[in-house]
């Protein structure tokens, strides 16, 4: 069997079975997509296995296409995924509106060359998924959390994330014996 | 004994650092708390007070947003709302915190979207004492200024699968004597640009 045929197998065996380019990208880094950005669409189910760490530090990002200073500190966002490449699993979870999962999310990720993977949340109850992901949280975005591997959270942030003060927390929780 | 009370308070003022949130605002205003009268100038700049303003049955706080989706999304259901309750004495008084839009977007905006005062909350002060943080948000007070409710409008910002609403039920179950069976509720939505933010 040459190459080709090979590739070609392949790729009809996954057509066959439905595993679909998204489904492959669902998962963290290592299962992240080498082209474009994939979006996975969550529920409350969804959500509560996002934010469990993976035996890294775990950094959430919630944010929305509409969300101005969402917007605005992404680029920060996405420079601290490239810092900490390997070192903790850093995940964004979009509140747009599901007609937005292939339109404007992808798009704006694209744009702003974001590699981490990312979740658009669809729970069915919103204060409910607000509740679980901190009492603190009124529901404004954007909101940055840390997690630390015990999924413990040790930094939370509601508005504009302060990029120096995530640094020296997920700093601290590198320093070996954390 | 003295070590074991050191100890134990170290670790709980630790813990306390390593926990608290940054929101940069004071708190939540917790429900059944009295808010005191506050004035603030209007998009015309003549100053109105939530005495003034209030209905027979108290008075909605809504913190608003010129240029929030979300707001805009809500638009119509707030004025619906208003213009409903505002028969039944519950006026509607909009708040305008956000230290990013200007005074003209402000005024164009509340003058094309709205049939309530909107009244300008510079240096986010009201929204500190009030803890919000969100547009829209909403605080529902009584006659008295009692905090009856607060947060979110309704279940579903996009307005297509409405299965709760929020803020009319508490109306509805006040006017007819009765206690509001959910008197808090958040929902996604734009944060406050505060100043300084």
């Amino acid at each position: 069997m040459n190459l080709k045929t090979f590739i070609g197998g392949a790729a009809l065996l996954l057509s066959l079975t439905g595993v679909s380019s998204a489904q492959i990208g669902m998962g963290r880094r290592a299962d992240a997509p080498s082209k474009g950005p994939t979006i996975k669409q969550i529920d409350a189910n969804g959500l509560r296995k996002a934010l469990t760490p993976s035996r890294k530090p775990l950094l959430v990002n919630f944010w929305a296409t509409w969300c101005d200073p969402c917007r605005e500190e992404f680029p920060d966002l996405v420079k601290l995924d490239a810092e900490y490449k390997g070192k903790i699993d850093f995940i964004t979870i979009s509140l747009d509106e599901l007609s937005e999962i292939d339109r404007d999310v992808p798009k704006f990720l694209t744009d702003m060359k974001a590699p981490m993977p990312a979740y658009l949340l669809k729970a069915q109850d919103d204060e409910a998924a607000i509740a679980f992901v901190s009492k603190e949280w009124s529901g404004a975005l954007p909101l940055t959390i840390l997690y630390d591997p015990s999924g413990k959270q040790i930094y939370y942030r509601q508005g504009k994330v302060k990029i120096d003060t995530v640094r020296a927390e997920i700093d601290k929780l590198l320093i070996p014996g954390n | 004994m003295f070590r074991k009370t050191a100890v134990l308070f170290a670790i709980v003022t630790l813990f306390a650092f390593v926990l608290k949130p940054e929101t940069g605002f004071a708190g939540d205003f917790a429900i059944g708390s009295t808010v005191e009268n506050f004035s603030l100038p209007d998009t015309n700049g003549k100053v109105q007070s939530l005495n003034d303003l209030k209905g027979k049955n108290g008075a909605v706080v809504v913190f608003l947003s010129a240029q929030c989706p979300v707001v805009k999304g809500y638009n119509q259901r707030i004025n619906e709302l208003a213009a409903e309750y505002q028969d039944k004495g519950i006026t509607f008084i909009g708040i305008n915190s956000n230290s990013t839009e200007s005074l003209d977007w402000v005024k164009s905006h509340a003058a094309e979207n709205y049939k309530f005062p909107v009244l300008i909350d510079k240096g986010n002060v009201l929204a500190d004492k009030l803890g919000a943080t969100v547009t829209p948000e909403a605080y529902y007070f009584d006659a008295k200024n009692v905090l009856l409710y607060h947060g979110a409008i309704d279940n579903d910002k996009s307005g297509k699968a409405i299965t709760d609403s929020y803020l009319k039920v508490a109306f509805d179950s006040t006017l007819s004597g009765k206690a509001i069976a959910k008197t808090r509720a958040n929902a996604f939505g734009c944060s406050i640009k505060r100043v300084g933010d």
